[in-house]
């Protein structure tokens, strides 16, 4: 049971950073490839704490954590630029 | 499995480095090298350093494009 849903959990971030990196590849305005990225940091630390839980080890987390706050700073940047402020 | 997920990680930096060089757009261009750098560190966490990840989010993910985003403020006139 739980090894279903971890198998179902990796398959479908596989599948979410496939997608992520083709929008990012196809989007025509800023907006959508700043989406994208904004999408990709999301499954990123997704899969950061999956692996955390795979391999047993609670450091990882730590990763994950700095990485959530950084990644909201950096899309908080482009909003900003995209509203003329900064 | 883990195996698969790395290969799909170096494959994401490639073209997040390419989009970074092709791009017109200075701005995405931006976004795309910040991806490629938020690649790198999933990819130092799968392969076991998570010091070195921790390093790598902090600095290319974060300070970098916003270092490249003021450096775009201020030698454009006007905002794309």
């Amino acid at each position: 049971m739980a090894e279903g849903i971890l198998i179902a959990a990796a398959i479908l971030i596989f599948l979410g950073v496939a997608f992520g990196v083709l929008r990012l590849i196809l989007g025509q305005t800023v907006v959508d490839r700043i989406a994208a990225v904004d999408m990709l940091t999301v499954v990123s630390i997704s899969l950061i704490a999956l692996y955390a839980h795979v391999a047993g080890r609670s450091m990882y987390l730590d990763v994950a954590l700095v990485y959530g706050v950084l990644s909201f700073l950096a899309v908080l940047a482009f909003a900003r630029y995209l509203e003329r402020g900064l | 499995m883990l195996e698969l997920f790395v290969y799909l990680l170096c494959g994401s930096i490639l073209v997040s480095g390419i989009l970074a060089v092709r791009l017109g757009n200075t701005l995405a261009a931006a976004g795309s090298g910040g991806l490629a750098s938020l690649f790198a560190a999933v990819c130092y966490v799968l392969l076991g350093a998570p010091d070195v990840a921790m390093t790598e989010a902090s600095i290319g993910s974060g300070l970098a494009v916003l270092i490249f985003l003021y450096a775009i403020r201020r030698t454009t006139e006007k905002a794309p």
